[in-house]
């Protein structure tokens, strides 16, 4: 029995195989994508590539059933990253292979997953008797150098065509990777003050984040700095939350964060039992003085 | 032409609490329409008078999904009838279970042009339902889309993706998930809530819909999951100049100041 990894137009699959070189039988990445992304994947601990083509213009999601079609030939357990066209393609898989789809995984075994409920307080094991489909972080993307044999299968992908891509005009934001993360949340009072937590952000050297609803009914920060657990999931050395009061779904987005600080007014706030340093007052004078300690 | 809305009536997740055990408590969590299957019904409310399409909710639950008070919850917000598969075995369902039941009902709905969802449920946020949907139902997935347009038997629409607004053309039916904000929701008045109790509603056992559901493993353990310990320090604030002096230095102690 094989296990796959989904390859959805990026090569940046390398913690899903390594989770999935743990688990018995070889490793097959099931590859949409250009030729380049083919020569990425053929890396260490990637044992098959099958290779379904290069989308071209049409959108990596027509593929869905040729990929489900690879899988369900000799099913077994099936990762994909969390991206919407990976989505997409796991999707289609675990309607082929009638396989319950887990996500949030935190220990894989052969049979067996634990993963994370409720976005992340509690976790639960399951041991299942057939094939899974799991949905986890893709990681960095792979380099290439393995001794993988490729491939090239026959598609026949539906008609999903992109006729236009326009650019964001600002660059997306990259929480991810920042090492330091400065994110604001209803304690703000209005979108004027951003001022002071940007200025805040900036002598910090630190990325701006916030919590829900200050991108998503406010519309006072762009939507893809939202911290939570349907906006960015990230781990920066130090997370810094203003006026955040660190209901669960904020808290699974930060919660891998090395150090946590908040600046809240209300001490019994949940952000404070998962602070390192907690500073409870007023942010309006708590920020300047802070941008003022690291000027 | 039908345009199907498929939304959960969910507890909402700020009022879930987790026992030492890892068992958690949705028992005070008051059930409402998941926030972002709001936006959905909101924007194929909007498609369906554009289409002169009906409007139909699916919706899979455990007993509380098919109950009058969820039922007029989602009808109030501008469906014309709604579907249900309620059986106890569907409490809590996974994606794959949960979308068999939803494609046994849109098969058997029939004329159906496009399944509209939300963005991911307010609850689980698995955000894996429409795409095991349209691999159950061979239709094309398109997620994050702001923007539908239905013509000529393709369904055209505007996506967020990373690098930017992505426009896509697939042939219909299609599956959509729409970002949180592709339209702003308003409360249901008076007058709506009052006129959900009039519409139809069709409830089914799954036994009802013929499905086979999937089977989601056994839960052999659960645990509370600790984060990382905190250190908990509390910096005295009554001297705001001193208390910043005094994180910036824990700050540069712990090696973290770029």
């Amino acid at each position: 029995m094989s296990t796959y990894v989904l390859v959805a137009g990026n090569a940046g699959v390398s913690e899903l195989v390594a989770a999935a070189a743990k688990l018995d039988g070889p490793v097959v990445a099931v590859v949409v994508g250009a030729d380049e992304v083919v020569r990425a994947v053929a890396a260490p601990g990637v044992d098959k590539i099958v290779w379904l083509g290069d989308p071209g213009d049409r959108a990596v999601e027509a593929f869905a059933a040729d990929v489900a079609k690879v899988v369900a030939a000799d099913p077994g357990v099936v990762f994909a990253g969390r991206k919407p066209a990976e989505r997409a393609l796991l999707g289609a898989v675990a309607a082929a292979i009638s396989a319950p789809v887990v996500t949030m995984p935190v220990e894989i075994a052969a049979g067996q997953v634990t993963r994370a409920i409720a976005g992340g307080i509690a976790s639960e094991t399951r041991s299942y008797a057939g094939p899974v489909a799991i949905v986890s972080d893709g990681g960095a993307p792979l380099t290439g150098g393995g001794s993988t044999s490729v491939e090239q299968a026959a598609a026949s992908p539906a008609e999903v065509t992109v006729t236009d891509l326009r650019p964001n005009e600002v660059a997306a934001a990259d929480l991810g990777t920042a090492d330091r993360v400065v994110s604001v949340g209803r304690g703000l009072k209005a979108k004027e003050d951003l001022a002071i937590i940007e200025a805040l952000a900036t002598a910090f050297k630190a990325e701006l984040g916030c919590s829900r609803p200050v991108a998503e009914g406010l519309d006072w920060v762009a939507r893809d700095r939202y911290v939570g657990i349907s906006g960015q999931q990230i781990s920066p050395q130090v997370y810094l939350a203003v006026g955040i009061s660190g209901q669960l779904q904020h808290m699974s987005g930060c919660r891998g964060a090395q150090l946590i600080v908040s600046i809240n007014t209300d001490k019994d706030a949940p952000i404070v039992a998962e602070s390192d340093y907690i500073l409870t007052g007023d942010l309006y004078t708590l920020v300047p003085a802070l941008t003022a300690a690291l000027g | 032409m039908r345009i199907v809305v498929a939304y959960k009536y969910a507890p909402d997740p700020q009022e879930a609490t987790v026992a030492s055990d890892g068992t958690l408590d949705f028992s005070r969590a008051k059930a409402i329409v998941s926030d972002y299957d709001a936006v959905a019904i909101e924007y194929g409310r909007q498609l369906a008078d554009a289409q002169g399409a009906a409007l139909v909710g699916v919706s899979v639950g455990g007993e509380a999904a098919a109950k009058p008070v969820a039922t007029k919850a989602a009808l109030a917000r501008g469906l014309d009838e709604v579907v249900v598969v309620s059986d106890p075995e569907l409490d809590g369902a996974g994606s794959t279970r949960t979308a068999q039941a939803i494609a046994a009902v849109v098969k058997e709905l029939g004329d159906v042009e496009l399944v509209l969802a939300g963005d991911s449920s307010m609850d689980v946020g698995a955000r894996m339902v429409p795409s095991v949907l349209a691999g159950l139902l061979g239709w094309p997935m398109l997620s994050d889309v702001e923007k539908v347009t239905l013509a000529d038997g393709s369904v055209s629409v505007e996506r967020l993706v990373s690098e930017g607004v992505q426009s896509i053309t697939a042939a219909a039916p299609a599956v959509v998930s729409l970002t949180s904000e592709a339209v702003k929701t308003k409360a249901p008045g008076m007058k709506d809530l009052l006129a959900a109790g009039k519409k139809p509603v069709a409830v089914k056992s799954l036994a009802d819909s013929g499905l086979v559901a999937v089977s989601e493993g056994t839960v052999t353990a659960r645990a509370k999951l600790d984060g990382p310990a905190r250190k908990g320090v509390v910096i005295d604030t009554s001297d705001p100049a001193a208390a910043a002096a005094e994180l910036v230095n824990a700050l540069r102690a712990a090696g973290v100041l770029g």
